[in-house]
C-alpha cells in the first residue's frame, strides 16, 4: 500500500518537479514581482511630481510670506504687492458662488432623487447635469460673458459676475454628490416617517435631508476647492483688471487669487517670482483646509447603513 | 490490495484552523481525502465548507485577512509550506466555482488560457489536442465544436458551469475542488454535471461542497459532515445517510435543522 | 437704495404675516384633529402668498420702468436739443444714466450733464412708484391669504405644492445652462460664420487673425493648425503620461497594496487633481519648460523655444493621472471577483489574472475613462495658455510652439477690441467647437461606462 501511494505521489509531481517546470515558475514569478514593482513606480513616480512641485514652490514662496504681503494690494513694485485684494476678490466671487449654487444645487438633487416623475424631461435634466459637470470650464465662460456681461449688462470684472458663472460651473457637481448621498439613506428611513403619518415633503425635509447632509456638504465644499482655483472661466469676463485697492462689494471691479497668480506670472520682474510663489502657497493652503475640512466631515458624519 | 491502489489518500489535512480576522471559522479539522472518489462536504450554512475547501487550494491567500494554521499535505508535501508556491499548488488542485464564471473571451481562449499560461502546449496542434479532450471530458465537445469561437459567456448557465470543468481539467489537475457547482443551475443542467462527476472521479480526486444532501448521497463516496466550524463525522457516504454515529449529524440528515 | 428698501419691507411683512397667521391658527387649534394644517404651516402660507407675488410685482416693475424713465426723460424740455440721428442719440442718453448713478463722473457731452438731472428725478419718482406698488401687491397677496387661515383649510398641502415647484425650477437650472451655453455659442459663432465660411474655418491651414483683413477673412482664420495643437498636446503627449501611469496606478492601489497603503496613498494622488490648473501652468512654464528646452538644445536643436508643446502636455498628463487612475479604478473594481478567482484557481500568477483576465474585462470602463480624460485634457486652458505658446504650427516636433483651441479663446477675448470684431466672435466658433467635442465624448463614454456596469451586474 505504501509502495502504491508513493508511486502515485511520484506521478502526480513528476510534471512540476522537472528543472524546465521548476525554471518556468521562477521566470513566471519574476514578471510578478517586476509588475507589482512598475505598478508602485508609477505612484511613487506620479507623487515625485507633486513633492518638486510643493517644494520649488516653497522654496521660490516662503521667504515673500509676510504680513504686508498679505494684507497688501496688487501694485506694479513686487516689493509692496500683496494679495489682500486679490483674497477679499475672491472671499465675495465664493460667497456669491455659494449662496446661489448649494441651495440651487440641493433642491435639484431632492427634486430628482425624491420626486422626479419618470419622464423623457427629467432624462434630459440629468443628461444636461452630467455634461455639465465635464464641459469644459472656459465654456462657462464664455457663457458668463454672452449672456451675465454683454445681454444683462452686468459689471464687468466683477465678484458678481464671477460668482454667477461659477455657480452655474458648481452646481452640478453639487447635484451630483447630493443626489448619491440622498441615495445613500435607506428606504427604511422614509417608511417609518411615512408609517407615522409624515407627508412624503415632511419625510424628505425633516428625516431624509438631515442625514444626507454631511455627503451633501462634502460635495460642496470639494466643489467650492475646484471653483477657487479656476482661472480660465473669469479671464472670460475680465477679472484680469489690475486692481490696487480691495473690492468693497460684489459689483467693484477685482481680481482673485489664481487669476493674481496668473498674472505676476507674466511680469518679467524677477522680483514677482517670489510673489507669484508665494501667492500659490497661500491659495494651496486655503484648498488644504478646504479639502481637509470635507474629509474631516465625511469621517466624523460617515454612517455605515 | 486493488481497492488499496484505488483509493490511495491524496489530501490530509491535520489539526487545521482558519481564521478571518479574529473570528475562527474552521476548529482544529483533521481528514484524509481519497484518490478516486468523490468526497462531499456538507453542512448547514456558514458552518464553514466553503471555507475549507478554499483552504485546499490557497484560494484562502487572495482574502486580505484570512489565517491558516495547521497542515495540510497532498500527497505528503505541506502545502502550507514556504517554499510551496501557490501557483503550482493551483495547477494541481483546480477549483469550480458555485456560479459558472467563464472569462469574458470566446470557449477556445477560456480553455486555452490555463495551459498558456503554465506552458503546457508547446504548439497549436497540442493546444487544440488539449481543448478538445478537456471538452470531451466534460461532455461539452458535441455541442460547441461547431462554435469554439463564440463567447463563453453566451452559453447558457449549465453549459457555462461545464466549460468551468473543462478550463480545471485542461490544466490536468490531481484534485479538483467544487464549490456548490449546481446551485446556480436548473434540475436537468444539474443531473447533467452530476453525471460528469461520477466520470471524472477515475482520473481525479474529487471534493465537492453541497448544501444539497440528496444531491451529496448521489454523488458521493465519502461524506463529512461541517456544524459550526467542526467537522462532526466523518466516513461513507452509505453509512452517513443510513447509520450516523453522531446526534447532530442524525438531526441534520433527518432535517431537524440547516 | 430703493431696491433694498424693497426687499426689506417684503421681509418684514412676511416676518409679521408668518407670526400674524401662525397665531390665529393656534386660536383655531382646540384639540386633536381640529385642524387640517399645524398652525406653522398656515404661517408659510401666508408668506409665500406675501412674498411671491411681490417678487412677481417687482420683477414686472423693473421690466418696464426703463421705458417710463425714457418716456419721462424725452419729455423734458432738454431732450428737444437730443441729436437727430438714432446712434448719437442713444449714446448722450446712456451717458446720462451714467452720470445719473455716478454724479463724480466727468461729461463728455454737456447735454448729458443737463439730461442727468431729469433722469436722476425720473428714476427716484418711478422707483418709488414701484416701490409702493410691490408694497400693496404683498398686503394684498398676505391679506388675501390672512382670510384663509381657518381650521379645515389645507395650507400644508398648498405650501408643499409651492416647494414643489421651487423644486423643479431648481432641477430645470441644469437645462437652462445648457441651453444658455448652446444659444450663446450658437448665437455668436453664427455672427463669426457669416464673415468666415465654415470650411475655411474647419480646413484651412492659415491662422492669423491679427493680419485679418477686408475680404479675405477666411485665409485668416483656417483653425486646422489650433485642432492638431490641441490633440497633440492633450490627446497625444498627455495620454501618454497619464495612461501608464494612471493605470498602473490604479492597478497596484486595487491589486497589490494592502488596505492601509491604499487608504493613505489614494488621497495621496488626488492632490494631484486638486492643485489649481493655474498652478502647473506656472511650474510647466517656471520649471518644466526650461527642462525640456535645455534637453532639445543638447539634442542639437537650434534656437529650441521655451514655449513648448511637451511641457505643457506632461504637465496636463501629470494633472490628470488621478483622473484615470479613479476610472480605471472604478472599472476593475467592477469587475466580479468571480472572474479574477477563476484565473487565480487554474494556478495564474496575480500579473497573469491582471494582464489577461482584469485588464480586458475591464477595458470598456477603462477606455471610456480615456475619453473622459481626453475630453478634460483639450478643454484644460491655463496650463497651455502659459506653457504652449501663440505660434499656429503645424508640427510633429514636441519641442516646437505649438497653440491650442482654448488657448486663441484666451487670446481672442482679452485684449481691447470690440465685441462684435471677427476677432472676437471666432473665440465663440471655437468655443462652440470645443464644446460639441467634449460633448460627444461625454456622452459616448458615460453610455459605454453604464453598458459596462450594467454587463457584471
Amino acid at each position: 500500500m505504501s509502495n502504491a501511494r508513493l508511486s502515485g505521489a511520484a506521478q502526480g509531481n513528476a510534471r512540476w518537479q522537472t528543472p524546465e517546470a521548476a525554471r518556468r515558475i521562477a521566470r513566471r514569478n519574476a514578471a510578478e514581482r517586476r509588475f507589482k514593482l512598475i505598478g508602485l513606480g508609477a505612484i511613487v513616480l506620479s507623487l515625485a511630481f507633486l513633492a518638486l512641485l510643493l517644494v520649488i514652490m516653497l522654496k521660490n514662496g516662503l521667504s515673500g510670506l509676510d504680513w504686508s504681503f498679505l494684507t497688501g494690494s496688487d501694485s506694479t513694485d513686487p516689493d509692496v504687492a500683496g494679495v489682500w485684494g486679490a483674497t477679499k476678490g475672491s472671499l465675495l466671487t465664493m460667497l456669491v458662488t455659494l449662496l446661489l449654487s448649494f441651495p440651487m444645487g440641493v433642491l435639484a438633487a431632492i427634486y430628482l432623487e425624491e420626486f422626479a416623475p419618470k419622464a423623457r424631461w427629467i432624462e434630459w435634466v440629468e443628461v444636461s447635469i452630467n455634461n455639465l459637470a465635464a464641459v469644459p470650464s472656459i465654456i462657462f465662460g464664455l457663457l458668463g460673458l454672452a449672456v451675465f456681461i454683454n445681454t444683462l449688462g452686468m459689471p464687468r470684472s466683477s465678484p458678481l459676475v464671477g460668482g454667477l458663472t461659477l455657480a452655474l460651473m458648481t452646481m452640478p457637481v453639487i447635484v451630483i454628490s447630493g443626489r448619491n448621498a440622498i441615495k445613500a439613506v435607506p428606504p427604511s428611513i422614509r417608511d417609518a416617517a411615512l408609517a407615522i403619518g409624515a407627508s412624503k415633503m415632511q419625510t424628505v425635509f425633516h428625516h431624509v435631508l438631515p442625514l444626507a447632509l454631511p455627503g451633501i456638504l462634502t460635495g460642496t465644499i470639494i466643489g467650492m476647492a475646484r471653483a477657487l482655483g479656476e482661472t480660465a472661466p473669469l479671464l472670460m469676463i475680465g477679472m484680469r483688471a489690475f486692481v490696487v485697492t480691495p473690492p468693497g462689494g460684489i459689483t467693484d471691479p477685482s481680481s482673485v487669487l489664481p487669476m493674481q497668480i496668473f498674472l505676476w506670472s507674466d511680469e518679467i520682474d524677477s522680483g514677482f517670482v517670489q510673489n507669484t510663489s508665494a501667492a500659490i502657497i497661500v491659495l494651496l493652503v486655503f484648498l488644504l483646509a478646504m479639502n481637509g475640512l470635507a474629509i474631516y466631515l465625511r469621517n466624523k458624519f460617515e454612517v455605515r447603513w | 490490495m486493488k481497492v488499496e491502489t484505488m483509493q490511495q489518500t491524496k489530501l490530509t489535512a491535520r489539526n487545521v484552523d482558519v481564521y478571518y480576522g479574529a473570528k475562527k471559522a474552521i476548529n482544529n479539522v483533521s481528514i484524509d481525502i481519497d484518490n478516486g472518489v468523490v468526497t462531499a462536504f456538507i453542512g448547514p450554512s456558514g458552518c464553514g465548507k466553503s471555507t475549507f475547501l478554499r483552504s485546499l487550494n490557497r484560494m484562502n491567500d487572495t482574502i486580505a485577512d484570512a489565517r491558516v494554521t495547521g497542515e495540510i499535505l497532498l500527497d505528503g508535501e505541506n502545502i502550507y509550506a514556504p517554499d510551496m508556491d501557490p501557483v503550482a499548488l493551483r495547477a494541481r488542485v483546480g477549483m469550480v466555482f458555485q456560479k459558472p464564471n467563464p472569462f469574458p473571451k470566446s470557449i477556445y481562449e477560456n480553455i486555452a488560457y490555463g495551459p498558456r499560461i503554465h506552458g503546457l502546449a508547446p504548439s497549436k496542434a497540442d493546444m487544440d489536442g488539449i481543448i478538445e479532450s478537456a471538452l470531451t471530458k466534460a461532455g461539452l465537445w458535441d455541442e460547441v465544436k461547431d462554435r469554439l469561437h463564440d463567447a463563453g459567456t453566451a452559453l447558457s448557465g449549465g453549459q457555462q458551469q461545464r466549460l468551468c470543468i473543462a478550463r480545471a481539467i485542461a490544466v490536468s489537475p490531481e484534485v479538483i475542488l467544487m464549490d456548490e457547482p449546481c446551485s446556480a443551475l436548473d434540475p436537468i443542467a444539474t443531473a447533467r454535471i452530476e453525471e460528469l462527476i461520477d466520470e471524472l472521479k477515475d482520473t481525479y480526486a474529487i471534493v465537492i461542497v453541497t448544501h444539497s444532501m440528496q444531491q451529496a448521497a448521489r454523488v458521493s463516496q465519502r461524506t463529512a459532515f461541517f456544524h459550526l466550524g467542526n467537522l462532526v463525522e466523518y466516513g461513507d457516504t452509505s453509512q452517513i445517510f443510513t447509520t450516523p454515529r453522531e446526534e447532530k449529524t442524525k438531526d441534520y440528515i433527518t432535517g431537524r435543522y440547516g | 437704495m430703493i431696491l433694498t428698501g424693497v426687499l426689506l419691507a417684503v421681509l418684514g411683512l412676511g416676518f409679521v404675516g408668518w407670526f400674524a397667521a401662525r397665531g390665529r391658527a393656534r386660536l383655531l387649534h382646540t384639540g386633536r384633529g381640529s385642524l387640517h394644517s399645524m398652525p406653522s404651516y398656515h404661517g408659510w402660507h401666508v408668506v409665500l402668498w406675501i412674498v411671491i407675488p411681490a417678487l412677481l410685482a417687482w420683477a414686472a416693475w423693473s421690466a418696464i420702468m426703463p421705458g417710463l424713465v425714457d418716456g419721462a426723460v424725452m419729455a423734458d424740455p432738454a431732450a428737444a436739443q437730443l441729436p437727430a440721428d438714432a446712434m448719437s442719440r442713444a449714446a448722450v442718453v446712456s451717458e446720462a444714466k451714467a452720470i445719473a448713478q455716478n454724479p463724480d463722473q466727468a461729461a463728455f457731452n454737456p447735454l448729458a450733464q443737463t439730461l442727468a438731472e431729469p433722469v436722476r428725478a425720473a428714476h427716484q419718482r418711478f422707483g418709488l412708484i414701484g416701490a409702493l406698488l410691490v408694497v400693496i401687491v404683498a398686503l394684498a397677496g398676505g391679506g388675501w391669504a390672512f382670510t384663509k387661515v381657518r381650521a379645515n383649510y389645507p395650507a400644508r398641502t398648498r405650501v408643499e405644492r409651492a416647494v414643489m415647484g421651487v423644486l423643479l425650477l431648481a432641477s430645470l437650472m441644469a437645462i437652462l445652462t445648457t441651453f444658455g451655453i448652446v444659444a450663446s455659442l450658437v448665437f455668436e459663432a453664427g455672427m463669426f460664420f457669416k464673415d468666415v465660411s465654415p470650411i475655411d474655418f474647419l480646413l484651412g491651414t492659415h491662422w492669423s487673425p491679427g493680419s485679418a483683413r477686408g475680404d479675405n477673412l477666411g485665409e485668416s482664420f483656417g483653425a486646422v493648425p489650433l485642432f492638431w495643437g490641441t490633440i497633440y498636446i492633450g490627446a497625444i503627449i498627455a495620454m501618454v503620461v497619464a495612461i501608464p501611469l494612471g493605470l498602473m496606478s490604479a492597478v497596484y492601489l486595487t491589486q497589490y497594496a494592502t488596505p492601509t497603503i491604499r487608504k493613505w496613498l489614494k488621497p495621496v494622488l488626488e492632490i494631484l487633481a486638486g492643485i489649481p490648473t493655474v498652478v502647473y501652468g506656472y511650474f510647466a512654464a517656471l520649471t518644466v519648460a526650461p527642462i525640456f528646452r535645455d534637453f532639445a538644445a543638447s539634442l542639437g536643436m537650434a534656437n529650441p523655444s521655451t514655449e513648448s508643446a511637451l511641457a505643457a502636455g506632461v504637465v496636463m498628463g501629470v494633472m490628470i493621472i488621478p483622473f484615470v487612475s479613479s476610472m480605471a479604478d472604478d472599472a476593475l473594481a467592477a469587475v466580479p471577483r468571480a472572474m479574477s478567482d477563476g484565473s487565480l484557481a487554474l494556478g495564474a500568477t496575480k500579473s497573469e489574472t491582471i494582464k489577461k483576465v482584469l485588464l480586458p474585462a475591464a477595458l470598456p470602463g477603462i477606455v471610456a475613462g480615456v475619453m473622459l480624460a481626453i475630453s478634460r485634457a483639450i478643454g484644460e486652458t491655463m496650463i497651455v495658455v502659459m506653457a504652449a505658446g501663440a505660434a499656429a504650427n503645424l508640427s510633429a516636433n514636441p519641442f516646437a510652439s505649438m497653440t491650442t483651441v482654448t488657448y486663441q479663446i484666451v487670446q481672442m477675448l482679452t485684449g481691447d477690441q470690440e465685441f462684435n470684431s471677427p476677432k472676437t466672435l471666432s473665440a465663440f466658433a471655437l468655443g462652440l467647437v470645443l464644446f460639441i467635442v467634449t460633448l460627444v465624448l461625454n456622452i459616448i463614454a458615460l453610455r459605454v461606462v453604464k453598458r459596462f456596469r450594467e454587463a457584471y451586474e
